[in-house]
């Protein structure tokens, strides 16, 4: 709806500049020019000033909640000194992995330290995982390639294409049962070849997405977090795979069921024989 | 600070939830602000973060059939009822409850923080165009619900 045009001035007036009165958004000019526009229209006037009372309203309801006391739990210092603590437990398994990547792939410490920072494989793989996640998690009917039905056949295929045996994890102990899976494209510098995909879903129909590549060469970081706009992810690495799960459940439910990923998947392909 | 629990209040009118949202979105603000610096201001990127986080409760309370509870907020009772001029408060909670998600966000953005139309259309990722609809198919919904239409016409503003 566009209100016609003030005959006494060369701004024309729209309905938008009316809105834009009311919530005090014009400049000068602008101003001057509804200004004069209501004075000519009443009805108008009358719309305006039934806005302005809404604004009044909302002002008075919502506005004093600004001074009230933030109660400690809100302040950032703590949040920040919580966050840390609990990132404690990552840190214990991102310190098993690096010793996992260290033992086995045989390199030193120092550098795989310095190859980390030139080669950030692991961000691009998260970001793959991310927008896989996003892209399939809205199916309904084509969700996934291979269904749950069908699971060793899914679990040879992807094997195969991965070129590693990889097996998809039980996360019934977190309420949550495999819905299937597919192969995905390869991510461009990462060196991981193609990617598989399992889909696990909850009572409540929360989706999570498990994606899994071959290890990248160098090996990277071993682990990382990521979160953006309520989806997280736990990516971390051994010298045979990467694994990211992503979803966007409460972060204390995503660290659970990412660390029961972790703990079935870590696993040694070909392990030492014991003597 | 103080803005961010005054929007989560006003978009979810639950003291508790709405602390719990703030608590939440500073919690990943911390956390992915070491990984990924924000684009754009620091104000707009929390207040996007926490709509977001808000958008994604309410979608998980809305799988689980909880209902969200209306009018929890007190009207603080030292407000004087409806004078000439002034809208009855409770009753423009209400209505504000019955908007659209999208209707109720945009205006709260605008009217209670006082946003610019263009931080409110970058906070709302929509185009300025849209932005303006939202708003002002908010206001006349707040209208009618209010039954403000009816109330004879003023002769002047100001």
């Amino acid at each position: 709806m566009s209100a016609p045009t003030d005959e006494r001035s060369d701004i024309e007036v729209t309905n938008e500049m009316l809105l834009g009165f009311a919530d005090g958004q014009l400049d000068a000019a602008q101003l001057a020019a509804v200004e004069a526009y209501l004075a000519a229209h009443p009805d108008r006037a009358a719309d305006v000033a039934v806005w302005r009372r809404q604004n009044g309203a909302l002002s008075t309801l919502f506005g004093p909640i600004a001074s009230e006391p933030v109660p400690p739990r809100l302040n950032p210092h703590r949040i920040a000194a919580q966050a840390t603590a609990r990132r404690w437990d990552w840190t214990r398994i991102a310190a098993a992995a690096v010793l996992l990547v260290g033992v086995s792939a045989g390199t030193g410490w120092y550098l795989r330290t310095a190859t980390w920072q030139e080669e950030p494989a692991s961000d691009r793989l998260i970001e793959g995982a991310v927008a896989a996640h996003s892209l399939y998690v809205k199916e309904t009917a084509h969700a996934v390639e291979v269904t749950a039905n069908d699971k060793s056949h899914l679990v040879t295929w992807l094997s195969n294409r991965l070129g590693r045996q990889i097996d998809t994890p039980d996360l019934t102990k977190q309420g949550f049962t495999l819905v299937g899976g597919r192969l995905l494209p390869p991510l461009a510098e990462t060196g991981t070849g193609p990617a598989a995909q399992f889909m696990y879903q909850n009572q409540t129909a929360d989706r999570l997405t498990v994606y899994i590549t071959a290890a990248t060469n160098p090996p990277g970081k071993p682990f990382e977090t990521y979160n953006d706009d309520g989806v997280e992810g736990y990516y971390w690495a051994n010298d045979q795979i990467t694994c990211t799960v992503i979803g966007d459940l409460p972060q204390a439910q995503m660290q659970t069921v990412a660390k029961d990923v972790y703990q079935q998947l870590s696993w040694r392909p070909d392990p030492p024989a014991r003597s | 600070m103080p803005a961010l629990r005054r929007y989560a209040r006003a978009l979810t009118r639950d003291a508790d939830r709405a602390d719990d949202l703030v608590q939440d979105c500073l919690e990943r603000a911390i956390r992915k602000r070491g990984l990924w610096q924000p684009t754009g201001p620091l104000r707009a990127w929390l207040f996007r973060m926490l709509l977001n986080i808000h958008r994604n409760d309410a979608r998980s309370r809305r799988r689980r059939g909880e209902h969200t509870p209306l009018d929890e907020m007190t009207i603080e009772p030292s407000t004087p009822p409806s004078q000439p001029g002034h809208m009855a408060l409770a009753e423009v909670a209400r209505a504000l409850d019955r908007l659209p998600d999208e209707q109720r966000e945009a205006l709260l953005l605008v009217v209670v923080e006082g946003a610019s139309y263009a931080d409110a259309a970058s906070i709302l990722d929509i185009p300025a165009g849209t932005l303006m609809s939202r708003l002002g198919r908010a206001r006349a919904a707040l209208r009618t619900m209010t039954g403000t239409g009816e109330e004879p016409r003023l002769r002047t503003v100001k």
